[in-house]
């Protein structure tokens, strides 16, 4: 009966008009007075016209893409309500995409407005999303997606120097353009702000440059922004010093920077080994690895109930619902999640501390605990970490 | 009017009460009966309700100065609460006052936006039974946000979109407004009569209630009653007639409440622990308006309701203990 309701033509034509006007919702009501009408109206009728804001779930909704090199689309993202505002230079998971609609991938967002969120994927003929993503996906689309997670962010230093190879240069990007808008409310406010901004950027050509025009845009319209290229695939007659020298070269006072570094691992090995070879003070380096704990190459402990003590190494746990990523060191597997929670400031719904109210129950996604569990459910009060990626809803 | 009232009797609390404690919680492919997703369709704001019911009610049930749940203002059922003035008309107030819009004064307990108010003007009437603690209080905008909002949803949808929907349809708007009214006044006294008659007859525990998982359990048996009812009556009351079974598995699906209790039963017998049951719903509202008749006097000649694990007769603690 529902599926009869949904198909007639005053509920399709509804369905479209929602979907042309999303962008305007979330403009105008604002995430949290969309979450409260939506999460007050959801039922399977609604659900069924408009998935995008009926759902329980997180999702992003293509809604421009933009070719910016010949390998190389930005897409505009839509979230709907249940995202919350990401910090500059974080990266979103998109699941259940690709031709098979199985695959999962990370993609740092490129640029953050209040409202859109946008990635730049770079195509990679051999692989199995981005190909996908460059030649099936269309604007309209609407993909899961995590909240934004990570940890290479701009922390308010003075002089930071960006250092980035090829689509690394997607967070940099982000993040300087975040600063200066930033500081370009500053100076309305009459508030000086002299973050000193600089930006190396190693790539092949300058025609596979991401970004070209819009860097130098930035940098002839801000005095505080200086950029400096680097090719890596000139012709051959051209001669070119190492990238290090161009680095050194460009950015003399490097050791007076807080530096953040994004790149091939090559290209981050070269780098860092520069860092040391001039004594670089490595507590002011920000490294992006794209290798994410708890997605992929999970551990999962032999025997839940008696390794407690055997667990070897720091156990990474993810609380899905908080967006909450955090580490418990190896001396800490003895304590219960929860309290190993605490110990990092991370503050879980709780009650008892006993397992006995269900207040602070959850379901285990992947990873093992031991304790107090039934079935997929557990108790952070009382049940202890027993492998290495623990993920929890 | 029958439907009407049963279909908000059981998304209130056979539902509601029941997915908001995370009962559903393991079922994957019922995401709208998850704690977390879940919107009642009552005038209570979900996350303050889980905070305060779950982490604070269910752990420290009728401790003393601790348990935020039932009391509203002043209320005394029992001779550690000083006696007021107030206390001598506190059947009326309750049963006519407080009781029929019994929800909406739950959501302000526990978003804490009327402790000013009952700071003022009932300054011991709180003694006994505490308020939400400072702690887990939210900030006054932030309260006043949610009450707002958890309230308009339910006037939005029952005393404007559905009367609206009459009148465009040709029936009677007022009608509509007035069978919901009716029904939420309804709804209010019968989930009111309900818990206050499954908790407020027992006596208050130590505060060392919780101290270990021992006496927990032995004041959680002590602190609730049940009454009885068949197992289709029991969805009408959302199986919180099997109070006592609630309050030691607060999150297991409440269905299973009847098959448990003749386990609970039997486990306290061999025990020789507090197994308390009404023989009916009217029992147990008698009991209780009883209890609030007699206490409305200063010196009640009733014996002092001591609880279990306060009394001399408490001897058996290695038994409560191998528990």
């Amino acid at each position: 009966m529902l599926n009869k309701l949904s198909n007639q033509p005053l509920i399709r034509a509804l369905a479209q008009l929602l979907s042309v006007v999303h962008p305007w919702l979330i403009k105008t009501l604002g995430r949290d007075r969309l979450e409260y009408f939506a999460s007050n109206t959801v039922n399977e009728l609604t659900q069924r016209i408009d998935p995008f804001i009926w759902t329980y779930d997180c999702k992003v909704k293509v809604i421009a893409i933009r070719q910016e090199t010949a390998d190389t689309k930005t897409f505009v993202l839509l979230p709907n309500q249940h995202f919350a505002t990401p910090i500059a230079g974080q990266h979103i998971e998109l699941t259940s995409i690709g031709p098979d609609h199985n695959a999962n991938r990370c993609y740092t967002l490129s640029e953050v407005t209040p409202d859109t969120v946008s990635i730049t994927v770079k195509l990679n003929p051999e692989g199995e999303v981005s190909p996908w993503l460059h030649y099936q996906a269309e604007v309209g689309m609407v993909f899961d997606s995590s909240l934004a997670r990570g940890k290479f962010v701009h922390r308010d230093q003075s002089k930071v120097l960006f250092i980035c190879a090829g689509s690394g240069i997607t967070p940099a990007f982000s993040i300087i353009n975040h600063l200066l808008n930033s500081s370009h409310k500053l100076a309305e406010n009459n508030e000086l702000s002299d973050t000193q901004v600089g930006l190396f950027y190693r790539t092949q050509t300058p025609e596979n440059t991401i970004f070209c025009q819009r860097l130098a845009q930035l940098e002839s319209a801000h005095k505080n922004v200086k950029v400096e290229l680097s090719y890596s695939r000139l012709p051959v007659d051209v001669v070119t010093p190492s990238f290090i020298d161009q680095l050194v070269a460009a950015y003399p006072d490097i050791k007076q920077q807080h530096v953040y570094l994004c790149g091939p691992e090559l290209f981050r090995n070269d780098v860092i080994q520069y860092l040391e070879s001039v004594d670089f003070n490595l507590n002011n380096l920000d490294v992006e690895q794209f290798t994410l704990p708890g997605i992929s190459n999970l551990q999962v402990g032999i025997d839940g109930q008696n390794n407690r003590s055997n667990l070897e190494g720091d156990v990474s746990v993810t609380l899905k619902a908080q967006n909450i990523n955090f580490v418990i060191p190896a001396g800490d597997c003895d304590k219960t999640l929860l309290e190993a929670a605490e110990e990092q400031g991370i503050v879980m719904e709780h009650g008892c501390r006993s397992g006995m109210c269900g207040s602070c129950k959850t379901n285990l996604v992947s990873g093992e605990v031991s304790g107090h569990k039934i079935g997929r459910s557990i108790y952070p009060c009382t049940a202890y970490p027993a492998s290495n990626h623990i993920v929890l809803e | 009017m029958p439907f009407l009232f049963l279909h908000r009797n059981l998304e209130a609390i056979e539902i509601g009460h029941n997915v908001l404690h995370g009962q559903y919680d393991s079922f994957d492919e019922i995401p709208q009966f998850h704690a977390k997703n879940f919107r009642w369709k009552a005038p209570v704001d979900e996350t303050s309700w889980r905070q305060e019911h779950n982490a604070v009610h269910h752990v420290h049930t009728n401790v003393y100065e601790k348990d935020p749940d039932l009391n509203h203002g002043f209320l005394r059922v029992n001779s550690q609460v000083p006696h007021t003035k107030l206390h001598y008309f506190q059947v009326p107030i309750y049963l006519f006052l407080f009781y029929p819009f019994m929800l909406y004064n739950f959501n302000a307990q526990n978003l804490g936006i009327v402790d000013k108010f009952r700071a003022k003007y009932f300054p011991q009437g709180n003694k006994g039974y505490a308020v939400v603690d400072e702690a887990l209080r939210l900030s006054k905008a932030e309260g006043q946000k949610r009450h707002k909002r958890a309230v308009r949803r339910v006037w939005a949808k029952e005393y404007v979109f559905f009367p609206l929907l009459a009148l465009l349809s040709g029936f009677g708007a007022i009608k509509v407004f007035l069978a919901n009214f009716l029904v939420d006044v309804m709804n209010s006294y019968w989930i009111a009569l309900t818990i206050q008659a499954t908790h407020f007859t027992e006596p208050l525990q130590p505060e060392d209630a919780i101290k270990n998982k021992g006496k927990w359990y032995v004041s959680q048996l002590d602190s609730s009653v049940n009454f009885k009812g068949n197992r289709w009556q029991s969805i009408l009351w959302g199986h919180l007639n099997y109070q006592v079974e609630h309050h030691l598995f607060p999150d297991i699906p409440a269905h299973r409440y009847p098959d448990m209790a003749i386990d609970v039963r039997a486990v306290c017998k061999q025990y020789n622990l507090p197994y308390k049951c009404n023989d009916s719903w009217r029992a147990a509202i008698k009991k209780f308006v009883g209890a609030m008749w007699t206490y409305s006097f200063k010196n009640p000649a009733v014996p002092i309701k001591a609880a279990f694990l306060d009394k001399a007769a408490y001897i058996d603690k290695e038994a409560v203990n191998a528990k």
